[in-house]
């Protein structure tokens, strides 16, 4: 696999980190399903998977950067797998709906192993990480580029949605309401 | 408040990622995962309802 190929890959796995937080936010807003703190701890994790890619496009494919990508995966994968268990007694209804099936923890423990295993799958090509003298265009092209501000500014508005919900103290085991807008009614 | 200190630091991670240092933008990403444990373990504190 050619940098070139490697760094694709990368941009398209940050579309893949978009889609996952632009689906956590249809759900909160179209359905009204405010997530719980395991809820927006598996969201920030899925978003720190976001950081070695965004690496590798400004640097170039290293280790290191699939590493910190595998740190948060493992990390988001213990998150989601606690949230499994809560819920694993029989008749437990679950937090939130389900979609296909599955509810959204459920989802994310399946997307947190996906990234670890892509993650060990690339890793195998080692001809990314050998200077092949291609000329790449600066900080990945538009392709790249689109991916990682999408992402950034998807993790952005998680900051202000965040805020809204929690307040300034600690967030509610079952946020119903969003605490800021509350108070300012 | 914790969970949007986190969000906020990840944007400030990626930022520093994509136009800062290397080398800070890694040690930041340690700090905020070692963040992100800590706030795991502090909210892991229920007792897990298993079915066996």
């Amino acid at each position: 696999m050619t940098q070139a190929r490697a760094i694709t890959l990368n941009a398209l796995s940050l579309y893949a980190v978009a889609l996952v937080l632009a689906a956590a936010y249809a759900a909160q807003f179209i359905l009204h399903e405010l997530p719980c703190p395991l809820c927006l701890l598996q969201r920030i994790l899925f978003a720190a998977l976001a950081v070695g890619p965004i690496l590798n496009i400004r640097f170039g494919p290293r280790p290191s950067h699939y590493a910190i990508s595998l740190l948060a995966a493992v990390a988001g994968a213990v998150a989601s797998t606690r949230q499994v268990l809560l819920h694993i007694l029989p008749g437990d209804a679950g937090y939130g709906s389900a979609l296909l099936g599955y509810h959204y923890y459920t989802w994310a423990l399946i997307g947190f192993i996906a990234a670890i295993v892509l993650l060990a799958a690339i890793l195998l090509f080692d001809r990314q990480f050998e200077e092949d003298h291609a000329v790449l265009p600066a900080t990945g092209g538009a392709f790249a580029q689109t991916a990682v501000w999408l992402v950034i500014a998807l993790t952005a508005a998680n900051v202000v949605t965040t805020l809204l919900e929690c307040g300034f103290g600690a967030c509610a085991d079952n946020p119903v309401v969003y605490e800021l807008l509350k108070h300012a009614s | 408040m914790e969970f949007t200190v986190l969000f906020l630091a990840i944007v400030i991670v990626m930022l520093i990622a994509w136009r800062g240092r290397r080398p800070l933008a890694l040690g930041l990403f340690g700090a905020l995962l070692i963040a992100c444990i800590a706030t795991y373990l502090h909210h892991a504190t229920d007792t897990l309802k298993l079915s066996f």
